[in-house]
């Protein structure tokens, strides 16, 4: 395809679908560099004409720095856990032989099939008894729970095309699960353990349901909600707001500008929602 | 049921169990806030806003004294209702709450959860003769009183841009008719005569309420809320809804009145700008324009009550609104000395001062002496007459029904405003609501 | 989600079996054990419960009360309930309708090599990048009557009333879901069209094909797969859309987007019946399942290999 004529059709088509993501982007940092006033005097679409940062100081001295902070924390201890129990898992999965372990497998493919929404009301019953409702943990641990399955799928495929001559050549060493899934199985699925760690952080950092239902502090509040309530307290500031927007997707823009390939991956696991 | 509860229990178990296992490295995950279990402390879970200030104040000056300290903690924004009925039941509930008195606490009432202050106004008759009886009142459930007034009182008023009006030659409308020729008046002049946040659909609600009152008087809406669903059908109430319906026709509130939000400033916005005439709204108006229109507050921002109908039942002084908000004291709570000393401190000069100074009104008998030290003393002073004089002050419609009716009932009045419901769609869509 | 998971699942099913390799120490049943646990003890146990709340009658304080079939039946005579579904379709299939063209065109010319694309490419992916929250919560503020975009566009917009017509706010449902998940069907089209062997266009060049015919004749066709795929994940998006519609509507005006993801929230959260919303909730997992395993029937999916493998 690359030998042909420029397609002037589909360069016009590309350049309006430029306009429709661009122009939304455009006003989105545009207008987080300008001040209240001036924003409100001249529109969204009008070029700013005082750049400040102003709002992204407020929006940490409002308690920006907070959400981001248990954002962070929510994000990191998820990763954690998927990174603990995940490998195991499809380890097992790969090399064991036992119906149980089949009937695992096949668990977890249903898991995918359950959305979040679903299991939110016996999931806030569950953890409100176990006494952890606005508290991050009870965030945390649906959170991981639910991108255990895409986790676990992603993982299995990559660890399924470890050949099994390899195994043979440790087991000739009479080496342990323990030492072959340290030493064979972990090192040769480096690249799966990155995507499942930037897909379940993704999933992380920008749940929104689990927060919405499972908290309710300004102390656990995550930067989705901070977002959220942003629009439904009084005395809105809209600059602020839009800054807000921009700060919540700063660490995936540097992910994206830093580690390209592992995002989209992980991404594709994310998918519909 | 049984089961789910022990379902429940083994789950709570199982978890707490997997807990210690996977996340002990994960301890940082915690969080402080929240939570009423502590031995020597209160918890005490207020509406987070702008208010909090005075909370704070007050919990500081109770922790001076008191061996048993007060925690506070805050709920920010729309959510305060819905989380507050999720965590009352659980561990993490406070001792004691903000509410709105009415609806809102009487499904607490129902479960038991809630301790009667019969027993606190015995022994300090100053808990309940320190407040104006008409707003006391709207927080006794079945006779028994579940609320003390903190806060202030919040009237619904008819704010108006006074340069808009003066342009249009209108006045603010002392009756129905006033209200209608202005709106002509302001519609020829290219202005929305009236902002209505209808994307919150909360203020398109204070119409219904006013007009009804305005109509056919307080009780047509009493007696459907104690249950007489017939009350809907009354001809007082189809006579309110026909002059809804041609208020809208008549263009009243522009074309996309359900894109505005009060909420994001969108409506209290369009007044200040002065794209819009009128606006019908709580008397927090007053302080959100100032906090974001400081000028217009200052000097264009004119308020009046609800105009009369003719041929009306309803009191021209008949009030609705937020009549106050109210601490509710949990059944459970440890240290009730603790608690009955805390309330007392809401009828105290400091609160009164420090109230006023953030532009709420109390409703405390001793607030008139210290008017004239509010934050706009003509304001406060104004609405204090109107509260103490009401016949009756109506507390909000979504308040006083039961917090299961507020969505069907926002959505009633929202169609009705649009053309989705017709006037038998409307009276059929409240006789549904559940009454409790 | 669930489908780049029936997808994979599918593959990583299908592997043919390993050989046998004597002698080296298996795992047992325990390493698989944390995680098995872990998500028994948050999903399975939860889905268990929501069918059994749905079948109690409770409004958050204390305990469920057993009620039959009530809210069952309640259900399926409410209209806004028969309505939220009706509304949760129709959502669905327009974001489809939208998405799905676009997302062909647009993957296909980005599987170009050019340097404009590449460049062009990278822009378009940025919406991706926000969460749903935050896409709805900038969508929000631009279409604002007042003070957003509409007040600048008069000449497009009119008076800006987009939200408070049922046309309008599913329109904008629709194009913000558009706006957001565009991207990434791009990349799957991208990723499939640039699997299709090259001989396949040189022999139509030969033959004199143009580029349009050679768009029908063979990139079309080529992506059969990559379509079902991307269009199983639109359909689950869509029936769980959740984000937009608390943030940009309400469901509203009135009941007019009130779709049933939305409505089983309200039920729950809202009203605080929560036997009625955990009823809604099974029965949108059971639609959501159903759904899925139609469009892999029929599509013949589950016979086939994906061809966005190893992207």
């Amino acid at each position: 395809m690359s030998k042909q004529r420029p397609n002037y059709l589909a360069g016009l088509g590309s350049v309006v679908w430029l306009l429709v993501v661009g122009a939304p982007l455009y006003v989105l940092v545009a207008a987080s560099v300008q001040s209240r006033a001036d924003y409100g005097a001249s529109g969204p679409l009008s070029l700013p004409r005082h750049f400040t940062l102003r709002n992204y100081v407020d929006d940490f001295s409002t308690g920006f720095g907070r959400y981001f902070l248990n954002t962070v924390i929510v994000t990191v201890c998820v990763v954690a856990i998927v990174l603990v129990v995940v490998p195991p898992l499809s380890y097992t999965i790969v090399r064991s032989r036992g119906r149980v372990t089949t009937a695992v497998f096949r668990l977890f493919l249903l898991g995918l099939a359950i959305p979040a929404q679903a299991v939110i009301v016996p999931m806030f019953y569950v953890i409100s008894k176990a006494g952890l409702y606005d508290n991050l943990i009870g965030v945390i641990l649906p959170t991981a729970a639910f991108s255990l399955p895409m986790c676990a799928l992603v993982l299995t495929g990559v660890m399924r095309d470890i050949t099994p001559d390899l195994y043979e050549a440790m087991a000739i060493d009479g080496a342990s699960s323990w030492r072959v899934f340290r030493q064979l199985v972990l090192p040769l699925s480096r690249g799966g353990l990155s995507t499942i760690a930037v897909f379940s952080a993704l999933q992380a950092w920008n749940g929104f349901l689990f927060p919405l239902v499972l908290t309710q502090s300004d102390s656990t509040k995550v930067i989705t909600l901070g977002l959220y309530n942003f629009r439904t307290q009084y005395g809105i500031n809209i600059p602020g707001l839009l800054a807000a927007v921009v700060l919540s997707m700063v660490p995936v823009l540097l992910v994206y500008l830093f580690a390209r390939r592992t995002l989209v991956q992980g991404l594709m696991g994310v998918g519909g929602k | 049921m049984k089961t789910p509860a022990r379902i429940s229990r083994a789950v709570a178990a199982g978890v707490a169990l997997a807990l210690g296992l996977t996340l002990s490295a994960c301890g940082g995950g915690s969080s402080d806030s929240a939570g009423g279990g502590g031995s020597d402390k209160i918890h005490v879970l207020v509406y987070g806003d702008a208010a909090n200030k005075v909370e704070k104040q007050l919990v500081a000056t109770f922790n001076k004294t008191s061996k048993v300290k007060a925690v506070l903690d805050t709920i920010p924004g729309a959510d305060y209702q819905q989380k507050l009925q999720t965590i009352i039941s659980t561990p993490q509930a406070p001792d004691i709450f903000f509410n709105w008195g009415g609806g809102s606490i009487k499904p607490f009432v129902d479960a038991d959860l809630l301790l009667p202050l019969d027993d606190f106004i015995k022994k300090d008759p100053a808990l309940k003769s320190s407040f104006l009886p008409s707003v006391f009142d709207s927080a006794t459930v079945n006779g028994k009183p579940y609320g003390v007034p903190m806060r202030g009182t919040q009237p619904v008023l008819l704010f108006n841009n006074k340069k808009v009006l003066a342009d249009a030659g209108v006045t603010p409308p002392k009756t129905w008719d006033d209200l209608l020729g202005a709106v002509k008046a302001l519609k020829a002049k290219g202005v929305t005569p009236i902002a209505l946040g209808g994307g919150d659909q909360w203020p398109t609600l204070m119409w219904f309420e006013y007009l009804y009152d305005r109509v056919a008087g307080p009780d047509v809406f009493q007696k459907a809320l104690g249950g007489d669903k017939s009350a809907w059908e009354s001809a007082g109430s189809k006579k309110a809804l026909g002059m809804i319906r041609k208020l809208v026709d008549a263009g009243a509130f522009g074309t996309n009145y359900d894109s505005v939000k009060f909420t994001d400033q969108g409506s209290p916005t369009l007044l200040a700008t002065g794209k819009a005439g009128f606006e019908l709204m709580g008397s927090w108006e007053y302080s959100t324009q100032q906090d974001s229109h400081p000028a217009f507050a200052k000097k264009d921002l004119g308020y009046s009550s609800f105009p009369t109908v003719a041929g009306g039942t309803g009191d021209a002084g008949n009030l609705v609104g937020n009549t106050n908000n109210f601490y509710s004291v949990m059944k459970k709570t440890k240290h009730p000395e603790a608690v009955a000393a805390f309330l007392k401190l809401q009828y105290s000069d400091e609160f009164v001062k420090a109230q006023l100074g953030i532009g709420n009104l109390p409703t405390t008998t001793n607030t008139e002496k210290f008017l004239g030290t509010s934050a706009s003393p003509a304001y406060s002073k104004y609405q204090f007459d109107l509260v103490k004089k009401a016949p009756s002050f109506q507390l909000s419609w979504d308040q006083a029904y039961p917090q299961s009716a507020s969505t069907p009932m926002h959505q009633a009045v929202q169609q009705f405003f649009n053309g989705g419901l017709d006037t038998d769609g409307f009276i059929k869509a409240m006789q549904a609501l559940p009454t409790a | 989600m669930t489908t780049t998971v029936t997808k994979a699942a599918v593959v990583a099913e299908r592997r043919p079996a390993q050989r046998r390799s004597a002698g080296v120490g298996r795992p047992g049943f325990a390493w698989a054990l944390p995680a098995t646990a872990f998500f028994v003890l948050f999903a399975v146990v939860p889905l268990v419960l929501v069918a059994v709340l749905s079948f109690t009658s409770w409004n958050g304080l204390g305990s469920p009360r057993f009620a039959g079939l009530d809210n069952w039946t309640k259900l399926f005579d409410d209209p806004v309930m028969l309505n939220s579904l009706w509304l949760s379709v129709l959502i669905t299939v327009l974001g489809v309708l939208v998405q799905t063209p676009l997302s062909i065109l647009l993957g296909v010319w980005a599987a170009g090599r050019q340097r404009n694309r590449a460049i062009l490419s990278a822009i378009y992916f940025v919406p991706l990048l926000l969460s749903a929250t935050a896409v709805s919560v900038l969508w929000r503020t631009l279409l604002d009557p007042n003070f957003g975009v509409p007040s600048q566009a008069k000449w497009l917009f009119g008076d800006g009333n987009l939200l408070g017509m049922q046309s309008g706010a599913i329109g904008v449902l629709v194009f913000v879901g558009a706006w957001q998940f565009t991207p990434f069907h791009t990349l799957i089209y991208q990723g499939a069209a640039r699997a299709i062997p090259q001989v396949l266009y040189q022999a139509a060049q030969i033959d004199g094909a143009g580029t349009v015919r050679q768009f029908f004749h063979i990139t079309l066709p080529q992506l059969r797969n990559t379509m079902i795929t991307s269009m199983i994940l639109m359909v689950v998006g869509g029936l769980t859309t959740f984000d937009t519609v608390l943030i940009l509507t309400q469901g509203g005006p009135g009941t007019d987007t009130t779709i049933s993801a939305y409505y089983m929230y309200q039920k729950a959260f809202k009203s605080f019946d929560f036997g009625a919303g955990s009823a809604i909730a099974l029965l949108l997992v059971v639609v959501a399942t159903v759904i899925s395993l139609v469009v892999v029937r029929v599509s013949g999916y589950d016979k086939m290999r994906s061809s966005v493998e190893g992207l």
